[in-house]
């Protein structure tokens, strides 16, 4: 194909956008409020990921080591506690710095009542947390099995339901999103097929003068391509205004960030760039595709 | 050329459309074919297109043997036939210029050729003015006419007429026959349907009369006086 010809091709998806304005426009609506509907779902996914793994982080199991074992056997376990495979962190936590936490949080009148004791009651800690929480009951039985362990106290049960409601959400979310998506695409087609069934007695002409159905595909296949580009910027644009509005919700309001913690919620600037090229990539496709399928609908003349 | 060696087509409701046709247009001849609707003129021309398959037979149309013919190749064969229709066909949102080039930028014609063969074309039908007019702003004799440039821009072999007539004043009639003429004159193939008895009977020549999915006569008659006629 010569230069002249591809540009003309070229031209001729661009005038057509603004010929055809009103199925371009409709076009333009469906596939921005398809990327809008698919990405926010996905957004909400990856953050409620984000935050449950947060939670998962956060908790830890508390190791009560036997009185008086002396420093050298108390590093030992904790080398012994870190060589266990499921294990993260290990952070020794004294007796005296937890009694002292202790008095700090009790009400002047609870403090009143350990004013005269001698002895810390409390013993030496390790606080442990693991990397795969779910594991979380097998790895405490390690610890306890260990020599100069006295207990520990897992929270196994609220591993158990974080665990449990993770799978929940990612089973419910991946059916929203794959509904989403096909209802979408089904949209999406119907679209662009009546916008091609408006043009059929053009693509009727172009198969009588003895034009090839690539050269008829070309100028639709740009056309959706450049739609679903468009498209995918606005809803780009939407997504970050919406995002920042409810990211900014959280940051400001301290009670939300104490339940969540805004530092387990991604900033809109961290996944600007995937969000741009899945949004950009997936409306090039969507529309360039859904064009020039339902243009070869009528092709055979 | 065109040549029908014993055509048969069945469509798949079981209507017998044509019955073992045998015809042959030469290259140069100028012919109408005649006949009342449902008689099969519809079906010869969708043959030569190759829109349809013969179901019997074998169609012959510019060197192309349209039984053996590759759906890829359907293509080359349309580019060697400018075709006019009652309806006109024109893309409604291109100028006279650009539906008349479209058809040699389907060619990919070199862009400097397209710009000097267009309003040669166009001149030749006589709407040099129009040039950049819309379909949607002609009369219909006007639309017709760049039907007949966009038929003629590639310098086809053969020209296919179905119903030119139909759809304009009749005192145009004559004239977008006369253009058929002269396009005739200088080698073109010409096809042309219709059933208008009027129209064959002032310009005579080759008149094949199809009834019936069978050819019922293939002659030639001398035309009458032009004025008598109007």
């Amino acid at each position: 194909m010569k230069a002249s010809s591809a540009r003309y091709l070229v031209g001729q998806g661009m005038k057509s956008i603004w010929r055809n304005r009103m199925m371009s426009f409709a076009s333009f609506c469906i596939i921005l409020v398809s990327l809008l509907m698919v990405g926010m779902s996905v957004l909400v996914t990856i953050n409620l990921n984000r935050i449950i793994s947060g939670i998962e982080d956060q908790s830890e199991a508390a190791v009560t080591i036997k009185d008086d074992i002396g420093e050298d056997r108390r590093k030992a376990l904790e080398k012994h506690i870190s060589a266990i495979s499921n294990v993260a962190t290990v952070e020794f936590y004294s007796k005296d710095e937890a009694w002292k936490n202790m008095k700090e949080d009790m009400s002047d009148e609870q403090q009143d009542l350990f004013r005269y004791a001698d002895d810390n009651p409390l013993p030496d800690t390790f606080r442990v947390t693991v990397k795969d929480i779910s594991m979380m009951g097998d790895t405490a039985v390690q610890i306890e099995l260990l020599e100069d362990v006295d207990s520990v106290k897992s929270p196994t049960q609220f591993a158990d339901v974080l665990v449990s409601i993770k799978n929940i959400l990612m089973i419910i979310m991946t059916c929203v999103i794959a509904a989403l998506i096909v209802v979408c695409l089904i949209i999406i087609s119907n679209t662009t097929r009546a916008s091609v069934f408006a043009r059929r007695k053009e693509i009727n002409i172009m198969k009588y003068v003895g034009a090839t159905n690539t050269f008829i595909r070309i100028p639709f296949f740009i056309e959706g391509m450049v739609v679903g580009i468009f498209a995918a910027g606005a809803a780009l644009l939407l997504t970050k205004f919406a995002y920042e509005g409810v990211y900014n919700i959280f940051k400001n309001d301290m009670s939300l960030w104490s339940i969540l913690g805004v530092d387990n919620l991604y900033p809109f600037s961290k996944m600007f760039m995937k969000v741009t090229v899945a949004y950009l990539a997936s409306g090039a496709v969507i529309g360039a595709l859904g064009t020039s399928i339902s243009a070869s609908k009528h092709l055979k003349v | 050329m065109v040549e029908f060696k014993d055509v048969s087509v069945t469509y798949s409701s079981g209507v017998d459309a044509l019955n073992g046709i045998n015809l042959k247009i030469k290259d140069g001849d100028f012919a109408f074919v005649v006949g009342s609707s449902g008689a099969g003129k519809s079906t010869l021309i969708k043959l030569i297109l190759k829109e349809i398959d013969a179901t019997e037979g074998t169609v012959l149309v510019n060197g192309f043997n349209l039984s053996k013919l590759r759906r890829g190749k359907v293509p080359a064969l349309r580019r060697t036939i400018g075709v006019v229709f009652q309806d006109f066909r024109l893309i409604p949102t291109m100028t006279v210029y650009e539906n008349v080039a479209f058809v040699l930028r389907v060619i990919d014609a070199p862009a400097k050729y397209i710009r000097s063969r267009v309003p040669y074309v166009i001149s030749l039908v006589g709407l040099e003015d129009k040039a950049k007019s819309y379909p949607t702003e002609l009369s219909g004799g006007e639309q017709q006419r760049v039907a007949l440039a966009r038929a003629l821009v590639n310098d086809p072999k053969l020209i296919i007429a179905d119903e030119p007539t139909g759809n304009i004043d009749p005192a145009l009639s004559y004239e977008i026959v006369d253009l058929l003429r002269s396009i005739n004159e200088c080698g073109t193939t010409v096809l042309m349907v219709t059933h208008e008895h009027d129209l064959v009977r002032y310009f005579g020549g080759r008149i094949i009369n199809i009834n019936k999915g069978e050819i019922a006569f293939d002659e030639v008659i001398g035309g009458t006086n032009r004025n008598e006629s109007k």
